[in-house]
């Protein structure tokens, strides 16, 4: 099957992050996957082993996606068979993303973030000490 | 069913973007089948205000 092909001037990124992926060229069969436990607290005070991904079920539950219950038949009349782009500029990218320059098959990108916040407690409170449920 | 194509002149001057994150995908081409998923959780029990308390450490 004859695909397109692209065609792109300049490319300018900064920042490349967390199992990201700049891909120049055709590709098959693409997967990115990333988790994070982003942990804010007012003392910065962290013990080496913390954190537990599969402690939370954020990292646990599956993602599924709805069945696909219509065959589709899908046919392409590449009349022009180029893509044409001037200039290409990104800040960032990051977590299981893709910047994808050419034909692809099959690309899935997964990312599980999970914020948690510890603040001191106040003087007039005081303070909640519900720990962060699994 | 049928989904029949026509691919004709396509051509982009600048594309500026300040963020792909979180499972994005920026695509100059043609793809058959893409899957894009994301979880982002922030809850009300994730704002802990208290002593310190670590977190569960991971035990691998």
């Amino acid at each position: 099957m004859l695909q397109r092909t692209s065609f792109v001037d300049y490319i300018k990124n900064t920042n490349l992050a967390f199992s990201s992926l700049i891909q120049l060229g055709d590709s098959n069969s693409i997967y990115n996957f990333s988790r994070a436990l982003a942990v804010q607290r007012e003392v910065e005070f962290f013990h080496e082993d913390e954190g537990h991904f599969g402690s939370y079920s954020t990292f646990t539950k599956p993602i599924s996606f709805a069945p696909i219950t219509e065959n589709i038949q899908m046919v392409r009349h590449n009349l022009k068979p180029l893509i044409k782009v001037g200039k290409i500029d990104i800040l960032g990218i990051s977590s299981s993303s893709a910047l994808h320059v050419g034909n692809t098959c099959h690309l899935i990108n997964e990312s599980r973030v999970k914020h948690i916040r510890h603040l001191q407690p106040r003087e007039d409170q005081q303070g909640s000490s519900e720990a962060g449920r699994p | 069913m049928i989904f029949e194509v026509y691919n004709r002149d396509l051509c982009v001057e600048n594309i500026r973007i300040t963020g792909v994150a979180s499972s994005s995908m920026v695509l100059i081409g043609d793809a058959e089948t893409v899957q894009l998923a994301s979880i982002f959780d922030t809850p009300p029990e994730s704002l802990i205000i208290g002593p310190f308390v670590p977190l569960i450490p991971d035990v691998t």
